[in-house]
């Protein structure tokens, strides 16, 4: 286990790595920089220019500006946004508040939908009930999140005259303010995120119903309630609880369009606006936060497996 | 074609009726758009913006006088051919590589194995978004993107097929029989590895018209005049109080052909024996 | 729906009685920002909402259009920029010229307290102009001030500003989009630009209290503020919304008090809303068709005539803003009274197609050719340009292709001149030679984007400059116009009215002809 776990943990410093260094390079392959955004269509003179450029370090080989940054980000500081002059680390640690509260929040709407409606449809296996809950499945799996954050935004409007506030309040200082906001890009994501849960939940609970056990037992004559959550269902969580990791990465990528549709300061927005300023600071800071998530989150996936799964192990 | 044959045998569900026939609807859009929609997808006429569905224009009209119906039915090659088109590409390097990775091992497998753990850890969207950046505007650089998104996927599914399959005793058989190694790579894994990659291909289509319609709806799919549905969502998002006929059937087209194809994807699995 | 709240008429009256030479201050104190209610008085908070968001709020580094859109608030410079054409003393008191026109002196208005408790003297002055037209520091202000060789602070209340070559057109050079008057040695700390997104240290109106990036901008009302009885407000959140759907929708909802749109189809759910008011403003913005002269078969001047003359400007504008603007021959909208030449006089305005195949034959492109056409993601307004012009310019034999580029990679292209076809977005403070000056005039004097590099239009654009008679400047730029409108290195295509909305509450909102912000200092909220 002990091997595994460094090896594991080596091929993740890697991929890290590899990462940052395609950060650094993705970002100077887009054309322009911050300079010339700064000077617009009005600041032409080329000592401007050159200045800024220096003041940035953007004069300075690209190698060495990437030892550089390695460098201090391995000590722990990602430098300072361009634009803001904030520290990039509290400023991702600000966007990641609300990004990590929107995925929250959709994993458990999702979860409180998703998991009983699965376990119904797999009692229920072959009936109504499971065609109507799998055809709520395939549409939810199949609907651009966007477009039903699109079509919730227009519908609440107009048949409830109602609006979100879109001007962002953290729940610590403003709680119904917040969760006001965070009401239909939560929905909008959890739509498709419980879809997944039922889905996974009904294949499980149906492979599970099938099983030895659960037939002795009915054969015994246990009452159903028992058989389905005392049996069956302890037998779900654990798969249930892996998928639950998938799901978190999977709502974490596809925030940046919720993110900008209803215009919520997460981490997928000071990507994007990031990448739009040419703010390379904190566009390598973000991506690499996000990166080292993913890898994190994937790394534990793994390993869980492997507690659960003797033969996984290598 | 595989995907058929694969097929073949299989009890036809209500739902997997529904799916073919969408999926048969589609192809008709595709090889000819213009058997449904008899006018143009690109007849600029600001003199009829933004009018509301009617015989004339089923779909109503975008905001310089284009008819919707025409654009969404011309926009099926365009989007769904984006989509599959990538996926092509994805699944021909990815699983390409894949398989040589998984069979011949040694230093290919480890840089290319490592690239894909690299690739894997961007969120797709981001990844796309980043890439699309970096490569400029268009539909052939739309596609780079989503093939590179997928690429990992490819990869690690056709290297685990083709390392499972090269520890067979029919491939050591082979190889004690003086077959080179290039024969049996061709003749005997890969035929095994390739159903495993058409099944992932099927699976990952409608995510991947996810990914292709969120790019367009942040700006970054193909450069007008063409009729994508992405691109068409996006023109609609400022008039959907005015117009919302511009941003409903996209919406509900890129539904359709996510559903159909998601069906489909299970019939195959279930086929396969896969879980 | 009003009409145009400010009169062309007016705008032509004002620009003829004052073009050009600002007179003593005067009553003009009440014109500062837009018109003074009577009725106004303290009163409450608003919401703003704004579909872009300033990337950082320093205004002397900073060229975004939306940073200076909040930042006139609460910065200051020596003179407003009324659109009428006139530089309204603001911080100054008036001006006095030299007849020789190379000595500009300004006596400075007393009592005028920066947000930081300071007191403005000429010192300041002098330390901020110093510092924004050092090219060192790197303010996309500094080539504007280029004509002053020194600047000077006689005594506390009086600055001079000395020029090497007479420049008509200083005091609108000294307002407020790039720059500020900021207490001596702030800009001295290498990280000062970055401070200014948690602290503001101008004069104006209304001072920062907190900028949160993709979220909002809030401004509080400044209580030292130096002209009697304002503002009004006490608060303002620019909010940054992410579509205009959804900015509409906040309207409705009250969610929001203030929003400026560009498109009617924007606006169109709101006109018949109860309580909230739709209404029009002439602009000082041009959305225009650039043609880089060095650029393929553009480099002929016949070829790009024969572009201007398969242009029907009227249908790009009703597609691209279903004809809520002004068509333009060679003059923004709302300086075209005072400024502009009449569009029948102007050469290749008129659709002639005809004469664009016979100059595209002589030019040896008989059967057209095929161009890459530029437009910028985000600008919702050029893609139905694009497709009305490519449908046009097809009827004379151009296939233009449509490309769409993100804006940070269009703004690279265009300061490195190779612009290629583009389609361009672009206001300017109500003085022709602030609006031709660095555009037209070749290089190294100007920027010359276009790559035109016409010895006529450069010596015409000198001596607008250095001229400070009215009649005589009105005289040469009509002939640098009509130069403009025979050559073609751009096609002036329209200026989009302003369109606000705004709830009922908010009072005396004037809308500025830049975009910018100015009349917030003027608003009141009715209770």
């Amino acid at each position: 286990m002990a091997v595994m776990l460094a090896r594991r943990l080596a091929s993740a410093a890697v991929a890290a790595f590899l990462s940052a260094l395609a950060v650094f390079l993705l970002m100077r392959a887009v054309p322009g920089d911050i300079v010339a955004q700064m000077l617009g269509q009005s600041g032409t003179d080329r000592t401007a220019e050159e200045a800024l450029r220096a003041f940035f370090g953007l004069d300075r080989p690209a190698h060495a500006q990437f030892l550089d940054w390695l460098g201090r980000t391995l000590a722990g500081d990602l430098g300072r946004s361009w634009y803001q002059g904030r520290p990039v680390s509290a400023m991702i640690a600000e966007a990641f508040g609300v990004t990590a509260q929107l995925a929250a929040l959709t994993l458990a709407v999702a979860t409180l939908i998703g998991v009983p409606l699965g376990v119904v449809a797999g009692i229920r296996e072959g009936t109504r009930i499971d065609t109507a809950i799998q055809t709520f499945n395939l549409l939810g799996l199949s609907a651009p999140v966007y477009w039903v954050g699109l079509m919730l935004l227009v519908g609440a409007s107009a048949f409830l005259g109602w609006s979100p506030p879109f001007i962002w309040r953290d729940f610590a200082d403003d709680p119904a303010e917040n969760l006001a906001i965070m009401l239909l890009p939560v929905i909008s994501l959890a739509i498709l995120q419980a879809a997944a849960y039922s889905q996974f939940v009904r294949g499980l609970m149906v492979a599970e119903l099938r099983r030895e056990h659960i037939r002795t037992a009915i054969a015994k004559g246990l009452a159903p309630h028992e058989i389905y959550f005392k049996h069956a269902l302890r037998n779900v969580l654990i798969p249930l609880t892996t998928f639950m990791g998938l799901i978190l990465v999977q709502i974490l990528g596809g925030v940046v369009v919720i993110e900008s549709l209803f215009s919520l300061p997460g981490l997928g927005r000071l990507i994007l606006s990031g990448l739009q300023g040419r703010d390379y600071p904190v566009v390598q800071g973000a991506l690499l936060f996000v990166v080292l998530i993913a890898i994190g989150i994937n790394l534990l996936v793994d390993l869980l497996y492997a507690a659960i799964d003797p033969r996984l192990r290598p | 074609m595989i995907a058929a044959a694969t097929l073949a045998g299989t009890r036809i569900t209500p739902g997997l009726a529904l799916s073919l026939g969408l999926l048969a609807a589609f192809a008709v859009l595709i090889v000819a758009p213009g058997l449904i929609a008899v006018q143009s997808p690109y007849d600029v006429d600001p003199s009829r913006a933004l009018l509301a569905p009617s015989a004339q224009h089923l779909f109503g009209t975008d905001d310089v006088g284009r008819d919707v119906f025409a654009r969404i039915i011309h926009g099926t090659r365009i989007t769904l051919g984006l989509v599959a088109g990538s996926l092509l590409l994805s699944a021909l390097v990815g699983g390409g590589c894949g398989v040589i990775a998984g069979y011949a091992g040694g230093w290919f497998d480890l840089a290319a194995g490592r690239l894909a753990d690299m690739i894997l850890t961007f969120p797709p969207i981001i990844a796309g978004v980043v890439i699309t950046g970096v490569l400029g505007q268009g539909a052939g650089n739309l596609v780079l993107a989503l093939a590179a998104v997928y690429l990992p996927t490819f990869f690690r599914i056709a290297r685990s097929g083709a390392l499972a399959e090269a520890a067979r005793t029919y491939v050591e058989a082979a190889r004690a029989l003086g077959f080179p190694e290039w024969h049996i790579l061709l003749r005997q894994v890969l035929p095994n590895v390739l159903p495993l990659v058409v099944l992932q291909y099927v699976i990952l289509f409608p995510l991947a018209l996810q990914i292709q319609a969120a790019l367009g709806f942040l700006g970054l799919g193909v450069a007008p005049p063409t009729p994508d549905w992405g691109a068409t969502l996006e023109q609609g998002k400022n008039f959907i109080l005015v117009a919302w006929w511009l941003s409903l059937w996209p919406g509900v087209f890129l539904l359709a052909s996510a559903v159909a194809v998601t069906v489909l994807g299970r019939a195959l699995r279930e086929r396969l024996g896969g879980d | 729906m009003r009409d145009f709240v400010i009169g062309r008429r007016e705008a032509l009256l004002a620009g003829l009685a004052l073009a050009g030479l600002p007179r003593a201050a005067a009553a003009s104190d009440d014109l500062l920002y837009g018109p003074t209610d009577p009725q106004a008085r303290r009163s409450g908070r608003v919401t703003v909402g704004s579909l872009v968001e300033p990337p950082a709020l320093d205004p002397f580094r900073q060229a975004a259009d939306a940073r200076i859109r909040v930042s006139v608030l609460m910065y200051q410079g020596l003179f407003f920029e009324d659109q009428s054409g006139v530089a309204r003393p603001l911080l100054a008191r008036g001006a006095e010229v030299s007849a020789d026109g190379l000595t500009w002196t300004f006596p400075l208005r007393e009592g005028v307290r920066f947000h930081t408790g300071q007191t403005m003297s000429s010192a300041d002055v002098k330390y901020s102009y110093d510092f924004l037209r050092d090219p060192r520091n790197g303010s996309p202000g500094a080539g504007d001030l280029s004509s002053i060789a020194a600047i000077e602070a006689p005594n506390p209340a009086t600055v001079v500003f000395r020029l090497s070559r007479p420049n008509a057109a200083l005091p609108m050079t000294l307002t407020n989009k790039y720059g500020a008057v900021v207490p001596a040695g702030f800009l001295d700390d290498p990280n000062s630009g970055t401070r200014m997104n948690e602290i503001s240290v101008g004069t104006g109106p209304f001072k920062l209290r907190s900028f949160r990036p993709n979220s909002a901008i809030v401004l509080e009302r400044f209580a030292e503020y130096w002209q009697p009885g304002q503002p009004h407000l006490d608060e303002i959140t620019f909010a940054v919304m992410p579509n205009s759907a959804a900015m509409a929708v906040a309207l409705q909802a009250r969610r929001i008090d203030l929003a400026v749109f560009s498109r009617p189809q924007d606006t169109q759910p709101l006109e018949r809303a109860a309580g909230l008011e739709v209404r029009r403003w002439p602009s000082l913005g041009q959305r225009s068709l650039d043609l880089d002269c060095n650029y393929g078969p553009l480099k002929d001047v016949r070829v790009r005539q024969a572009i201007a003359l398969a242009i029907d400007k009227k249908t790009v504008m009703d597609a691209a803003i279903a004809g809520y603007g002004q068509v333009l021959g060679t003059m923004v909208a709302g300086m075209q009274d005072a400024w502009g030449v009449p569009l029948d006089r102007l050469p290749n305005q008129k659709v002639d197609l005809d004469r664009a195949r016979r100059l595209l034959a002589e030019a040896g492109h008989p059967d057209g050719f095929e161009i890459d056409l530029t437009t910028i993601i985000g600008y919702d307004w050029m893609d139905p340009a694009a497709l009305t012009i490519a449908e046009q310019l097809r009827r004379v034999g151009i296939r233009a292709n449509i490309k769409r580029i993100e804006l940070g990679v269009w703004i690279r292209n265009f300061r490195a001149r190779e612009m290629g076809f583009t389609f361009n977005d672009w206001g300017t403070t109500p003085d022709p030679s602030l609006l031709f000056y660095r555009h037209f005039r070749a290089a190294p004097q100007g920027a010359d984007f276009r790559n035109w590099n016409n010895a006529k239009a450069s010596a015409l654009l000198d001596r607008g400059q250095e001229v400070s008679d009215p009649a005589e400047r009105r005289r040469i730029y009509a002939e640098f116009q009509m130069l403009l409108a025979e050559e073609v290195p751009t096609i002036m295509l329209f200026s989009a009215d302003l369109l606000t909305v705004n709830t009922a509450r908010l009072r005396n909102y004037h809308q500025h002809g830049t975009g910018w912000y100015f009349g917030l200092a003027k608003a009141w909220v009715a209770s």
